[in-house]
C-alpha cells in the first residue's frame, strides 16, 4: 500500500475517536476549499488506490478499523460516514454545484446517522454542526442565485416547472436534514433530560441545530414546519437560560418572528424584547434585525418606539420606516393610512420583504379608527354637564354617530380632491377608497372595483335582445355553442350564433337579477344608511376589543360613555391602548417554545404576579 | 474542445458580470448574522448597561394626538363645526 498520507490521516482519526475528541475530529474533516496540501495529497492517493468501483469496499474496510469495537455494538454508521467523506474529497467537482450539494447532503445525512449512536454519537456533534453550516451556506447561496444551477436542473430534467409542483427547494431539503440532527440532539437520553436537565451530551447542540434549521425554514418560507420543532423543544429541552448567550439571542429572535407571523403578538414581543435585551451591546446588525420585528410588534400592541430608541445606532433607518405609520395611526386619517401601506406604494416593498406588511395593515387600522372616533368625540361630542350637582345627574357623555359619518365623508372628499391635484397634507395619489362613499351597494369605506363578470348587471334590462358582439366574443362558446344535449340526453345541433338559452329579455324579464335589490330602501326615513351600518360595526369592534368603553344605541345612533364622572369623558371612553391590551394579554405570560427553568415556571402556578383582568368591571356606584 | 483555454476565459468574463451585480438586491441585513463570540456576560448586554443606572425609555404608551393645531385636527374641527351649524 503506497498511501502514506491517507494512512497517517486514518491513524490520527482513530486516535481522536478513541479520545472522543469531537472538536479536533471536526477540525480534521475539512472539505471547504482551499484545502491544505495534505488533503490534496490524500485526494491523489484516493484516486489512485480507491477509484470509484469495487475498490471502494476496501476503503470501507479501512474505515471500519477506525471504530472501537469494545462493547459489542459497533459504530458502523461512522465507518460509512468516513468512507463517504473520502469519496466526497475524491469526487467533488465545484463546477457542478448541484452535484456538490447532493454529495454534501448525503455526507451530512450519514453523519447524522452516526450522531444517533447513544455511546459515540456525541463525538461527531461538532462535525454535524460544521457540515450543516456548509450545506446551509451552499443551499442559501444557490437559492439567491438560481442562475448558477438552472442549467444543471434543466440538464437533469428537474426543470423549473417540476420544481414548482414539488415545492421542495434545496433550502427546504437542507432544513429537513438539519432537523434530523436537531431531533438526535434533543432526544439524547444520557443524563437528566427535559426541563430539569442541563445542556450535556448531545443536548448542547439543541439550539445550535434548531437555530440553523430555523434560519433555513425562514429562508424558504416554510414556517409551518417549525411548529413541531417548537413543540418538541417545549416538551423535551432543558431551560434556555443554561445555553450560551449567542444561542439564546438567536433562538429567541426566530421564535419571536415565528410567533409574530402567527399573529401571537404578545408572546412575540416578550421573546423579541428578551432577544434584544440579551444581545451583545456591540452587535449592531443583529440588534437592528431584532428591532425590525420588535418595533412593529409593539406598534400593533399600541406602543410606539421612543425617540430614545430610534436614536440608537442599531435603529438607524428604522425611524423613517416606522414613524410615518405611528403618525398616521395617531392622526386618524384611515385613507392616508391605507394608502401608505397599499400595494405599489414605495414604502410597501420594504415591509413586504420583511414579512410585516400585512400584519401592520390588518392590525393597525383599528387603531386608526379609534383615533378618528376619539378626535370626532373631542370636537363634536357631548362631554357631560359639569353644572349639575351630584344629586342631579345629567345624561352621560355621548357622540352622535352622524358626526363620525360626516367626518368620514369629509376625509373621503379631501382625498378625492387631493387626487385631482390639490396640495396639502393629503398625498397626491389617486385613491380609490375616497370614492367608496358614493357606492350604491356594498362598503362605503372600502372601494372595490366590481367583479367584471357581474359588470353591467344593472343595465341588463336596458339591453336589447341581441347579445352584444363583445359578450359573444368572450362567451360565444358558452352562449351559442355548436349544439347541446336536451333533457333526454339527445344531442341537438344549434345554428351558428343562436343563443341556446333563448333571449334574455324575453325569457328572464320577470326575474330579479340584482343581488342587492332588497336593500334598495336603505337610506330612507328611519333606516340607517349603509355608511352608518358600517361605522356602527367598526365602533362595535372597538368596544369588543376594549379599545373604546361605552355602548352604542342603534336607534338614533349614538356612542354613550357612562361612568365618566371621575376620570372624564375622553380617558374613560378611549382608554390607553397599550395598557388595555397588556391588561388582557398579561393573563398568560407563557411564551410557547421558550423553556423556562422549573422555579420560574412554578411562579404562575403559585398565583403570584398574576394580573386579574377587571376591564369588564364597573366602578362601584356607577350605572 | 478545440478552443484554446485563454479564449474560454475571455468568454466567461462578460457572463459573470451581471451575476456579480445581483447580490445587492437582497440586503445583507435581511439575514440574522452569526455572532463572532459564543457567550457573553449580562454586563455586556444592553440590559446590563441599563441596569447600571440609566434606565432606558424605549416605548411610548401615550401617543394620542391632542395637538389641536395640527393640520388634520384643525380642519376636522372646522368641518365638524359646519355640520353642527347646518343642523
Amino acid at each position: 500500500m503506497a498511501t502514506p498520507t491517507l494512512d497517517r490521516f486514518l491513524s490520527s482519526v482513530a486516535d481522536l475517536v478513541k479520545a472522543r475528541d469531537g472538536s479536533q475530529l471536526q477540525d480534521f474533516l475539512q472539505l471547504e476549499p482551499p484545502l491544505p496540501d495534505i488533503y490534496r495529497q490524500m485526494v491523489v492517493e484516493l484516486r489512485q488506490h480507491y477509484p470509484s468501483g469495487p475498490k471502494e469496499a476496501d476503503l470501507l474496510r479501512r474505515c471500519e478499523a477506525l471504530v472501537p469495537k469494545s462493547k459489542g455494538a459497533s459504530w458502523a454508521a461512522f465507518a460509512t460516514f468516513m468512507k463517504l467523506y473520502f469519496t466526497f474529497l475524491r469526487d467533488v467537482n465545484l463546477d457542478n454545484l448541484l452535484d456538490t450539494y447532493d454529495l454534501l447532503k448525503g455526507l451530512l445525512n450519514q453523519c447524522v446517522l452516526a450522531l444517533g449512536d447513544s455511546q459515540m454519537g456525541v463525538v461527531v456533534l461538532p462535525t454535524v454542526l460544521y457540515l450543516s453550516k456548509v450545506l446551509s451556506k451552499l443551499a442559501m447561496g444557490l437559492d439567491r442565485r438560481p442562475e448558477l444551477v438552472a442549467h444543471l436542473l434543466r440538464l437533469e430534467g428537474r426543470s423549473n416547472q417540476e420544481e414548482a409542483t414539488e415545492k421542495v427547494t434545496l433550502v427546504e431539503k437542507s432544513a429537513n436534514v438539519v432537523r434530523e440532527a436537531f431531533i438526535k440532539c434533543l432526544t439524547d437520553r444520557s443524563g437528566t433530560p427535559g426541563i430539569h436537565g442541563k445542556p450535556e451530551g448531545k443536548r448542547i447542540g439543541i439550539y445550535l441545530m434548531a437555530n440553523l434549521c430555523l434560519k433555513l425554514l425562514f429562508q424558504c418560507g416554510k414556517l409551518r414546519n417549525a411548529e413541531q420543532m417548537f413543540a418538541s423543544i417545549s416538551a423535551q429541552s432543558p431551560p434556555l437560560k443554561h445555553f450560551p448567550a449567542s444561542q439564546r439571542v438567536t433562538y429567541l429572535y426566530y421564535l419571536g418572528r415565528y410567533l409574530f407571523s402567527n399573529n401571537l403578538f404578545y408572546p412575540a414581543q416578550i421573546a423579541l424584547q428578551a432577544s434584544y435585551d440579551q444581545c451583545h451591546r456591540q452587535a449592531t446588525n443583529q440588534k437592528r434585525v431584532i428591532l425590525t420585528y420588535l418595533i412593529p410588534c409593539n406598534i400593533i400592541m399600541g406602543r410606539f418606539p421612543s425617540s430614545q430608541l430610534l436614536q440608537r445606532p442599531e435603529a438607524e433607518g428604522l425611524a423613517d420606516k416606522f414613524l410615518p405609520i405611528c403618525r398616521l395611526i395617531a392622526r386618524g386619517d384611515y385613507i392616508a393610512f391605507r394608502e401608505h401601506l397599499a400595494i405599489g406604494s414605495p414604502e410597501t416593498e420594504w415591509f413586504a420583504r420583511k414579512g410585516i406588511l400585512l400584519a401592520l395593515r390588518n392590525r393597525c387600522e383599528i387603531l386608526v379608527w379609534r383615533s378618528l372616533a376619539r378626535k370626532v368625540f373631542i370636537h363634536a361630542g357631548f362631554h357631560g354637564e359639569s353644572s349639575h350637582g351630584p344629586a342631579q345627574r345629567g345624561p352621560p357623555p355621548y357622540l352622535y354617530l352622524n358626526k363620525l359619518d360626516a367626518a368620514v365623508r369629509w376625509i373621503q372628499t379631501q382625498h378625492a380632491q387631493s387626487s385631482q391635484g390639490a396640495i396639502g397634507f393629503f398625498s397626491p395619489r389617486p385613491e380609490v377608497d375616497s370614492k367608496a362613499g358614493q357606492n350604491l351597494v356594498g362598503s362605503q369605506i372600502v372601494n372595490k372595483t366590481p367583479d367584471w363578470d357581474f359588470e353591467g348587471l344593472n343595465e341588463l334590462e336596458a339591453q336589447e335582445a341581441v347579445a352584444s358582439p363583445g359578450l359573444m366574443a368572450k362567451y360565444g362558446d358558452y352562449l351559442a355553442p355548436d349544439g347541446c344535449f336536451d333533457a333526454h340526453g339527445q344531442w341537438q345541433a344549434n345554428a351558428v350564433g343562436n343563443l341556446v338559452d333563448g333571449q334574455p329579455s324575453a325569457e328572464y324579464q320577470h326575474y330579479e337579477l340584482d343581488p342587492y335589490a332588497s336593500q334598495a330602501d336603505s337610506g330612507q326615513e328611519g333606516k340607517p344608511t349603509l355608511m352608518m351600518r358600517e361605522l356602527e360595526s367598526i365602533l362595535a369592534s372597538l368596544l369588543t376589543q376594549g379599545l373604546m368603553r361605552g355602548f352604542l344605541t342603534h336607534k338614533n345612533p349614538r356612542l354613550a360613555i357612562p361612568g365618566a364622572r371621575v376620570r372624564g369623558a375622553v380617558p374613560t371612553g378611549f382608554p390607553n391602548v397599550s395598557q388595555t391590551i397588556l391588561a388582557r394579554e398579561r393573563e398568560d405570560d407563557n411564551v410557547p417554545g421558550w423553556v423556562q427553568s422549573p422555579e420560574m415556571a412554578a411562579v404562575p402556578a403559585a398565583g403570584g404576579g398574576r394580573v386579574v383582568n377587571l376591564s369588564g368591571a364597573r366602578p362601584v356606584g356607577v350605572q | 474542445m478545440s478552443n484554446p483555454t485563454p479564449t474560454q476565459d475571455t468568454k466567461a468574463e462578460p457572463a459573470q458580470q451581471p451575476q456579480q451585480q445581483k447580490p445587492p438586491v437582497l440586503e445583507e441585513d435581511d439575514e440574522f448574522e452569526d455572532f463572532p463570540v459564543e457567550d457573553w456576560p449580562q454586563e455586556e448586554t444592553e440590559q446590563g448597561s441599563a441596569a447600571n443606572g440609566t434606565s432606558a425609555h424605549l416605548w411610548e404608551e401615550s401617543w394620542d394626538d391632542d395637538d389641536a393645531a395640527e393640520d388634520f385636527s384643525k380642519q376636522l374641527k372646522e368641518e365638524l363645526k359646519k355640520v353642527e351649524a347646518s343642523h
